[in-house]
């Protein structure tokens, strides 16, 4: 076990360091950059936080839309890619039954990322703009 | 030493000509556009500059996009005129560009704040810029540069499809959803218009000129193209140009029947299977295009921490793409 701080915790150090201190003392291109990076830690931290449920959950819809079942004894992120890249060749070879059975769980899948990369992103419903 | 090229420059071409202060308008990524005022004769000029750092790396040629320019000024876009142009690299180091500088502001949130302090502003701009896209699109393309590029011979649709097609497998990563938008667009293209347009091909925030009377000009001509119009009407209308005002569709400023308004008052034709099919495209490509930014941090061709984050706002343009194609998808 690592000593304190956490993971989690430097992170905040280093976001605080950004927010705080760097960025009003900078400007422009500098100070952008210094908004992105700080950005990024709070995106990290988030990920830390709910990661690897997500990655769990993504594997499993993915695997339901595919018609299989997730391997519980296996690690999340890795089989979530590996599932990404089969439905992403079935779609492409054109399995037209499967887009829609997959959309809502392509859904789920960008709302929970969003909840990590950008959260309330989602929020807005696109209401009118689709036709 | 801009100061000095641009004297140098003004004065083998027009004769004694005294260049004041060189000041820097906006930094892109590639270009450095720089303002200033030429004194000619007793009368002072008020001009811009746009500057490539090297020949190297310029996407276009200085020459195609000044002749996209005048195209479109001829056409009655409102636009900067172009005085002059220069492919020696012995005065600035690189091809440039001399025009006429018009007042405004570009930076969307800035734009987005006038729109909110001014009332009626965000419908006529949205109008206006309905109507300065027909205006272009109804420019003679036979006088377009012979070098602008166009679409392959199988047309504008297939040749978009096809492009996108070889960058979703260059992918890191493959993503499903840009997949099935992929494959929206496949099976909901388009007719090809009946004619090719001039395509301005990046209408949006920080390319338009904007002052309490509205559209004052149209920047940034280097992704102009042949192909269909409302791959621009639908551009402006993509999310990422609305900074949170998210139901103005268009540039958080105006309404889409604004913006169709415009258009149809100045002879554009609009085509609402057209207008969602480019707007998928628009979200799909620049989708892609971060994804594609963040490559280039980790292969360390382009290594910045702005660059990197790209990657994470990939699901973002995702989001944006299952709403767009959820009609047929959602049940």
């Amino acid at each position: 076990m690592q000593d304190r701080p956490t993971a989690w915790e430097l992170l905040d150090a280093v976001a605080e360091l950004l927010e705080e201190t760097i960025m009003p003392a900078t400007e422009g291109g500098v100070r952008h950059q210094a908004r992105v990076a700080a950005n990024l830690c709070r995106i990290v931290q988030r990920e830390l936080e709910t990661g690897v449920q997500a990655d769990r959950r993504e594997a499993e819809l993915l695997a339901a839309v595919l018609g299989g079942d997730a391997g519980a004894d296996r690690e999340p992120l890795g089989e979530a890619h590996e599932l990404s890249q089969e439905l992403h060749r079935r779609l492409l070879d054109g399995d037209e039954s499967l887009e829609a059975e997959a959309w809502p769980a392509l859904l789920e899948i960008v709302r929970a990322k969003l909840a990590i990369a950008k959260p309330g992103y989602d929020t807005y419903d696109y209401s009118g703009e689709d036709r | 030493m801009v100061r000095a090229g641009l004297q140098r420059f003004l004065s083998d071409r027009w004769g004694e000509v005294e260049v004041g202060e060189v000041r820097p308008a906006s930094a892109g990524a590639r270009r450095l556009n720089v303002l200033f005022d030429a004194v000619r004769d007793g009368e002072t000029l008020e001009l811009a500059a746009t500057v490539m750092p090297t020949s190297a790396i310029q996407i276009v040629s200085i020459d195609i996009e000044a002749s996209s320019l005048r195209l479109a000024e001829e056409a009655g876009v409102p636009v900067p005129h172009v005085h002059a142009v220069c492919t020696d690299n012995c005065y600035l180091g690189g091809p440039f560009f001399v025009s006429s500088r018009v007042p405004g502001i570009s930076v969307g949130r800035q734009v987005l704040r006038l729109v909110g302090a001014t009332p009626g502003l965000g419908a006529r701009l949205g109008r206006q810029c309905g109507e300065a896209l027909a205006r272009l699109h109804a420019a003679p393309t036979e006088a377009a540069h012979p070098d602008l590029k166009r679409p392959e011979e199988t047309g504008t649709v297939a040749s978009s499809l096809a492009r996108i097609y070889g960058e979703l497998e260059s992918l890191l990563q493959p993503s499903p959803t840009f997949t099935l938008a992929y494959k929206w667009l496949e099976r909901h293209r388009p007719t090809d218009p009946p004619r090719l347009t001039l395509v301005h091909g990046d209408f949006r925030h920080g390319n338009l000129l904007v002052t309490v009377s509205g559209l004052e000009a149209v920047l940034d001509w280097e992704g102009a193209h042949l192909g269909d119009g409302l791959e621009d009407l639908a551009w402006i209308c993509q999310r990422m140009w609305r900074f949170r005002s998210d139901e103005l569709e268009v540039g958080g400023f105006a309404n889409r029947s604004d913006l169709r308004e415009g258009y149809e008052v100045g002879g554009g034709v609009w085509k609402d299977d057209a207008f969602l099919w480019w707007k998928v495209y628009g979200s799909l490509r620049w989708g892609i295009g971060l994804a594609k930014q963040s490559m280039q941090h980790l292969d360390r061709s382009f290594r910045s921490v702005i660059m990197a984050g790209s990657g994470r706002r990939v699901a973002e343009m995702e989001y944006d793409l299952l709403m767009l194609v959820r009609a047929g998808n959602a049940g």
